[in-house]
């Protein structure tokens, strides 16, 4: 009897213990006991090649012995990755964490989905890279933390270009284009695999002329396609475009570049460090003839812009952990491990003073003289609405690549970016 | 099922009405007889609003509501009465995937019934041993799962790895070799009615030579004692029996033509440029894909009433017939 009665309380006391936490928006609902957050776990979602198994381990095993707490990583695709988490953003038990685009951030900041990360800043974001921190702010609030940035660069097959008899790797766009041409007269393998919608590389084509995808007109924003600077790097991707058998109406995910590449009969193409992984995974023998180097640009002292990918951690504001996840990002975000981020996948780390950990890294090598110029598209929440399916910016592409002028691809797909610009939130 | 061997006489007919006691000479025992077939229908109808009725009724109550990420997560109902709908009937857009819709499901379902009906009529005959090994393959093809089958028939058309243009290769036709069949939106429909009228045929040509076997062979002889040919005998007598199994399967045809999300979104998401969206893939696109929830559900109920009124017309002989048959 006295034992059920026990329980009866015990009972009791949970539910009001996390009606207390459902109330709470606050950062204190579950404030850590005697023994730390026993029992509890944090669900994180992290998006597919994202953070290797390794680091995953540690993270978990340092999480653990802090806290002891545990944590799951649930790993997510890209495609479709903003409807899931909308869904789950507005449901009981969202995701505690979540890496989010650093480009979709400011939409999700928006909804009110993301907590206010405020204390972790003046905690341990004093240093975090100004320019990577600067998709994380909305309306002046912390909503989200720098995680990692990376941009693409060239993944050729040594092999092929030694074939062709090429001995240096190119510094200029001319030079990159001359050695494809010799690989497509002299070897019976493709120049290189350049989809028609690899809009990531375009946009980066874009950033390096200087040219804006959108403009303000009045107190909205307008496609700014129909920019004489667009079409100029529209027609530098065209003219690479060319070399290429692959579809033009296709990204690089359809079939997976990196697939194709590992048939060994490609010369290059343009992609993420870790695009290399999914190649040795598809075909062992390939490792030893990858090699990388940075996308040359117009002249030999510039490289070509690149998009500046990257991720954010952020917290739900409808998780009822939000102490616990702030924990978790203290340890993931720590210099131990984001230094073993950075390592590990050869990404730019949230911290100039991590970036040692780069050091004899080929990917970072080639990867890093194109960062400083890198950009990103417009960090506007109305911005998320475009990258939708069907993405109007790879429609304009596509268009461009089946002989409509830049002018008038720009024209046909105006109406369909400005709608999604306009759209009401 | 009963055979009729004549046309219905076109005066009433003779037939004795059940329910043709008085009211007062019904017995307690009776009543709860009657009941039972409310009592087996329950089930069903309970399925039916649950499983449908409640996501109808939900679907309705979005489609008057300004419902996008924001308001999603945070839980906040906004109304704003018919504003999407007159956003929707007002856009071109709408009228044009309409349009695009209706002649999609004519072209299908006239192929469909067309090359159903000439593999039915086959079927019937056919020897044993073939109409058996034609049979299990067109229980195959509709047994398919739709997903796996659209699969398969990406693969088919890849550009690059897909074996229909290695074939057109092959066959001398060189041109067609890096053919991207996804480029343009009359040959993405090309692959998706392939695909459909594929799926469908079996239905059609199974039931229609389930409808031949009803036919007595006597009727035959009969015509032919009168002298009528092959066509003859088949506008005379086989055309009138399979009639009702055509009207069926037509209706049965559009609904499930129309509604073929799943085929036209994996094939190419309804690409290139939008051009292939179809009703029910536009009012994906827009709701889910665009995370503009609430234009969706206006685009959905609209959905609903374009194929109600389509099928309105078979709907009304159904009814008549039923009123008939009384």
């Amino acid at each position: 009897m006295k034992r059920k009665l026990i329980t009866a309380i015990g009972v009791a006391a949970m539910l009001v213990s996390v009606a207390a936490c459902g109330g709470d928006d606050g950062d204190s609902g579950d404030k850590a006991g005697a023994d730390g957050y026993a029992g509890q776990t944090l669900t994180v979602w992290v998006m597919d090649g994202s953070s290797p198994d390794q680091w995953q381990k540690d993270v978990q095993a340092a999480f653990e012995k802090k806290t002891k707490a545990k944590v799951k990583f649930e790993i997510q695709q890209w495609n479709g990755i903003q409807q899931k988490l909308t869904t789950a953003l507005s449901e009981e038990n969202p995701p505690d964490v979540f890496e989010i685009g650093n480009t979709q951030t400011p939409a999700y900041a928006k909804t009110g989905g993301l907590a206010d990360l405020a204390d972790l800043k003046s905690s341990i974001g004093a240093d975090w890279t100004e320019s990577l921190n600067k998709s994380s702010i909305y309306d002046g609030k912390q909503y989200a933390a720098p995680w990692y940035f990376a941009n693409r660069v060239v993944i050729y097959n040594k092999k092929v270009w030694a074939d062709a008899g090429i001995k240096d790797t190119p510094k200029t766009r001319d030079e990159f284009y001359a050695d494809l041409k010799q690989i497509g007269e002299k070897t019976k393998a493709e120049p290189i695999y350049l989809p028609g919608q690899n809009w990531y590389h375009f946009v980066g084509l874009t950033i390096g002329e200087g040219a804006e995808l959108v403009k303000k007109d009045g107190d909205k924003y307008v496609s700014n396609l129909d920019d004489p600077k667009v079409a100029a790097a529209m027609e530098t991707y065209k003219k690479f475009q060319a070399l290429s058998k692959a579809p033009k109406d296709k990204d690089e995910a359809t079939p997976q570049q990196a697939e194709v590449f590992a048939k060994g009969n490609v010369g290059a193409f343009i992609g993420m460090g870790w695009e290399a992984g999914t190649a040795i995974a598809a075909n062992k023998k390939i490792e030893s003839d990858i090699g990388y180097f940075t996308i040359p640009g117009a002249t030999a002292d510039k490289p070509e812009g690149v998009f500046l990918g990257g991720s954010n951690l952020a917290v739900a504001a409808g998780s009822k952990k939000q102490a616990l996840a702030n924990e978790f990002l203290k340890i993931a975000l720590s210099d131990k491990y984001e230094g073993e981020l950075a390592k590990l996948n050869g990404v730019i780390p949230n911290k100039e003073s991590l970036q040692t950990n780069l050091t004899g890294n080929a990917v970072a090598e080639a990867a890093a003289p194109a960062a400083a110029g890198g950009g990103t598209t417009p960090l506007i929440p109305e911005w998320a609405a475009v990258e939708n399916a069907p993405n109007p910016v790879k429609t304009y592409m596509t268009a461009v690549l089946n002989g409509k002028t830049p002018a008038e691809a720009a024209k046909q797909v105006e109406s369909e970016f400005n709608k999604r610009l306009a759209q009401q939130q | 099922m009963t055979v009729q061997t004549e046309r219905p006489p076109s005066g009433p007919v003779d037939v004795t009405k059940p329910d043709q006691r008085g009211p007062g000479e019904q017995r307690p025992a009776s009543r709860a007889g009657a009941l039972a077939p409310y009592l087996l229908l329950l089930p069903a109808c309970a399925a039916t609003v649950l499983l449908l009725g409640w996501p109808l009724l939900k679907d309705l109550l979005l489609s008057f509501q300004n419902l996008n990420m924001g308001q999603l997560i945070q839980h906040v109902t906004e109304w704003n009465g018919i504003e999407n709908y007159k956003q929707a009937l007002t856009g071109e857009d709408f009228w044009r995937v309409t349009g695009r819709s209706i002649l999609f499901t004519a072209v299908n379902v006239v192929l469909t019934m067309l090359l159903g009906a000439l593999v039915g009529l086959l079927l019937a005959r056919l020897g044993k041993r073939m109409r058996v090994t034609l049979m299990v393959g067109l229980v195959l093809a509709w047994a398919m799962p739709v997903v796996a089958a659209t699969t398969v028939y990406q693969w088919l058309f890849a550009q690059r790895f897909g074996v229909v243009n290695w074939v057109l290769d092959k066959l001398g036709w060189h041109s067609m070799a890096d053919y991207s069949w996804t480029s343009s939106q009359l040959s993405t429909f090309f692959v998706v009615t392939v695909l459909i009228v594929w799926q469908s045929i079996p239905f059609v040509a199974i039931n229609l030579y389930a409808a031949t076997t009803t036919i007595p062979g006597e009727l035959y002889e009969a015509a032919a004692l009168d002298g009528a040919g092959a066509w003859k005998s088949f506008t005379t007598v086989t055309l009138p029996f399979l009639r009702p199994f055509l009207y069926a399967t037509t209706f049965l045809e559009v609904i499930w033509i129309f509604k073929a999300f799943v085929q036209v979104f994996t094939i190419n998401g309804g690409g290139p440029d939008r051009l292939t969206e179809i009703l029910p893939v536009y009012a994906y696109i827009e709701g889910v894909g665009n995370q503009h929830y609430g234009m969706g559900a206006a685009i959905a109920v609209l959905t609903i009433l374009i194929l109600l009124a389509i099928t309105a017309y078979y709907l009304r002989i159904v009814l008549k017939q039923e009123e008939d048959e009384l």
